[in-house]
């Protein structure tokens, strides 16, 4: 065993050199040399000896098919071949395979995925108090892993797998627990390419894993909010529609609602209207009735004397023209194959601004890359709604699903977040791209397509 | 056959008003074994066992499918129904126990007065402290639907078990949900009510579990319960009014109904019938006078104790919704 051992490391190049593959210690490679590889590094070293084709005796991590991934202390989990073969695809030199944490902060993960989940999720206090929920998905821990690493803006590649909890009703045939794998690219750069990156090794362990027919559906969400934001019309407008934009059906209210000539029942909205922000702001602590080293509850003074300053503004404007709300309907009409969304995308915006070109050319770019990767993009549909039901992503998203699996084909995605590490931290603003993979529903996929 | 579990509130306000709202209704409530027990049954109708229960003990198992019919708040049930819960229907409002779940919020935001701006509010307070606003309050399944309804998704919910409206002040959370019945608490904490801010006018009401514990259930007895208790409640805010019809109007009918919702007992009354009219007790004085202006009169008003209709409503939405079951 611990022959075979050091001939491992020695064809990988030598303690020096392994100990900078792994990132440990050269004492620690010196250890394994003696006592043998600890599990947690036996995927690690088991893909490199395969990168560099290094032929390993099955003995030494056991039966490395059967083995469980190592996790950390924890009672080993039994994986299926599924899951260790699409695992050994994700875990690579460049994302290290960590091991998040299971139970969370209930009020981070509510902050961040909204109220609409709460009833989805395990939430409980802990002796001490503290609310917590049993993660409903791995990327906020991740989020948090890289955070307790003490790491702020350094991009750091991680790989995860492990079950995550979202409750169903008693009568939903969906289960309560099952595993997910996945990748998460947080800090640095975070260019493009990384996107590009996240979606070709997810999609590359999906057809290793054995998938025959994979779809692909994409979208990007910043397209929405380049095109709001070069709208002439009020900021609040833009806000609003911003906001609204995740539900549809509020959504199509609102743009109805703005289109209308209205009325506004505050007084205080017009008796702004003719004050600088300072006198504003003096004016709104008169109204309100403090005096210079109060504040208000909850929101600030400025918080409440910049809305009054919008819905002043708002007042003396036109309601929205009909051309501008079928502009904003059109776009995110488009739902097509990727390259004829995009035509549709050029001829719908061409001229409006140049900001939308840029744009739209990054994305035009982002297509051109993943065809050129030998995907087939023929069954797949690029839309402009895409992730508007999940109020998640910020640009980049794509889902892989299986039309084998019939109503419920999705069996995966990911895209871009970059508020995510924002909003669990609440201070850093640190871009990620991610994306996870249901196993069992890959695994429930390759046993449906062999068995036709 | 078995027996009907009927469970009563056992403390409180709301017990003292159900005491006597049975007795007004000429139900007698016996405790089995002395007065401390905390079950019991009702004189004279048989095969109605009483459980003495707190008012979220009842609704609890109500929808659990637990016990047939229970008096608990219309608040308590909306909160309680999660997607395992077992169908409870609303037989009868008892006229007690009336408050609203409300939202208020600071007095100071000047800038709020409806759920709009609420809605406006929260995103923007998003935006500018990078965290949702913070809504405590007790009833949270009531909010998450009446928020999602209404298009409010920029929220948290803070979980409050009592003095939910100091919490803004205290800093635990910027606006709250909260039930009141006039309003005063919310007030004297330096909150508002929204006016579009009422998300349930809630009151005691006998509830009943749509079930197969009905199978075996004898329900002469409850129909006979039911039918003396909808009259009691149909009766408690209606006032009579009485007079001779001594003049022909074709619009009478309709504009009694039109502006005070009264209704004529018989139907459309003939020239020189004594007309016996059914109005809500707080249009009382007004529809009197309407009448004497248009030259009816004497009228002569009493309050009535029960009023009996041919078919009970309450027994009816019982039957039907044990038939479906």
């Amino acid at each position: 065993m611990i022959n075979e051992t050091n001939k491992i490391i020695d064809s990988l190049g030598g303690t020096g050199v392994l100990a900078k593959l792994l990132g440990v210690n050269l004492s620690a490679v010196s250890n394994y040399r003696k006592k043998g590889f600890p599990a947690r590094l036996h995927y690690k070293i088991a893909s490199l000896c395969n990168e560099k084709g290094i032929s390993i005796n099955e003995k030494i991590f056991g039966n490395i098919s059967r083995i469980s991934l190592p996790i950390d202390s924890r009672p080993i989990e039994v994986l299926s071949e599924t899951s260790i073969n699409i695992m050994e695809n994700l875990v690579s030199e460049e994302f290290e395979l960590i091991d998040p944490p299971v139970l969370v902060s209930a009020d981070k993960v509510l902050d961040r995925l909204g109220e609409n989940i709460a009833d989805r999720l395990y939430i409980f206090s802990d002796p001490a108090g503290t609310r917590l929920c049993l993660r409903p998905d791995l990327t906020i821990p991740t989020c948090i892993h890289y955070l307790n690493n003490g790491f702020n803006g350094e991009k750091k590649n991680y790989a995860y797998h492990g079950k995550v909890f979202q409750f169903h009703s008693p009568t939903s045939s969906e289960p309560n627990e099952f595993s997910q794998a996945g990748l998460e690219s947080i800090g640095g750069d975070s260019s493009l390419d990384t996107e590009i990156e996240i979606f070709y090794r997810t999609y590359n362990s999906l057809k290793k894993a054995g998938i025959k027919e994979l779809n692909i559906s994409m979208g990007d969400i910043s397209l929405f909010s380049v095109l709001i934001d070069i709208l002439d019309i009020p900021v609040i407008w833009k806000d609003q529609l911003k906001t609204k934009f995740w539900n549809d059906k509020n959504f199509k209210l609102l743009l109805d609602d703005l289109s209308i000539k209205k009325k506004f029942d505050n007084k205080l909205f017009y008796k702004i209207s003719d004050l600088d922000q300072e006198m504003a702001e003096i004016f709104v602590r008169d109204t309100i009735g403090l005096s210079e080293n109060q504040s208000p509850v909850g929101r600030s003074i400025k918080e409440i004397t910049e809305r009054l300053m919008k819905k002043s503004q708002e007042i003396n404007t036109e309601p929205l023209s009909k051309n501008t709300s079928d502009l904003i309907r059109d776009f995110l009409s488009i739902s097509d194959n990727p390259s004829d969304a995009i035509k549709k995308l050029k001829s719908i915006s061409k001229n409006i601004d140049s900001k939308l070109d840029t744009k739209i050319d990054n994305v035009s770019e982002r297509i051109d890359k993943i065809s050129s990767l030998k995907i087939d993009l023929k069954n797949s549909i690029f839309s402009l709604e895409k992730g508007r039901t999940v109020e998640y992503y910020t640009g980049f998203l794509f889902d892989y699903n299986c039309p084998v699996l019939g109503d419920k084909a999705n069996i995966g995605g990911g895209g871009r977040y970059d508020d995510l590490i924002k909003s669990v931290s609440s201070n850093l603003d640190v871009p990620a791209v991610g994306a996870a993979l249901n196993l069992e529903r890959v695994e429930k996929v390759i046993a449906m397509e062999n068995s036709l | 056959m078995s027996s009907l579990l009927l469970a009563l509130p056992s403390k409180g306000r709301l017990h003292e008003q159900m005491n006597k709202f049975f007795d007004s209704a000429g139900l007698k409530l016996s405790r089995s074994g002395g007065k401390r027990t905390y079950s019991g049954f009702i004189e004279g109708i048989e095969r109605i066992e009483i459980l003495y229960l707190s008012a979220s003990e009842i609704s609890n198992e109500l929808l659990k499918g637990n016990i047939h019919m229970g008096i608990t708040g219309i608040d308590l049930i909306e909160e309680g129904r999660t997607p395992a819960s077992k169908k409870v229907v609303l037989l009868s409002k008892l006229g007690f126990g009336k408050a609203n779940v409300v939202i208020a919020v600071p007095n100071s935001w000047i800038d709020v007065e409806s759920i709009k701006d609420l809605s406006e509010v929260a995103s923007e307070f998003r935006s500018y402290n990078n965290r949702r606003m913070r809504v405590a309050t007790k009833f949270t399944n009531i909010t998450r639907n009446f928020f999602s309804k209404n298009g409010i998704s920029n929220y948290r919910l803070v979980d409050s078990a009592g003095a939910t409206e100091g919490s803004p002040s205290a800093g635990t959370s910027e606006i709250i949900v909260d039930i009141t019945e006039t309003g005063q608490t919310i007030e004297a904490n330096n909150l508002k009510i929204l006016k579009d801010g009422t998300m349930l006018r809630s009151e005691s009401c006998i509830f009943s579990t749509v079930d197969e514990i009905w199978d075996h259930i004898d329900l002469k007895p409850v129909e006979k319960f039911l039918r003396i208790v909808s009259a009691r409640s149909e009766a408690m805010d209606k006032a009579e009014l009485s007079f001779d019809y001594t003049k022909e109007s074709s619009e009478l009918e309709i504009s009694l109904y039109r502006k005070f919702k009264a209704i004529f007992v018989k139907g459309t009354p003939d020239l020189g019938d004594s007309v016996s009219l059914i109005a809500p007790l707080s249009e009382l004085t007004s529809c009197s006078l309407y009448l004497t202006k248009m030259g009816y009169g004497p009228v002569r008003t009493s309050q009535p104790n029960f009023i009996y209709n041919r078919d009970s409503i309450s027994w009816n939405i019982l039957r039907e919704s044990i038939k479906r079951a």
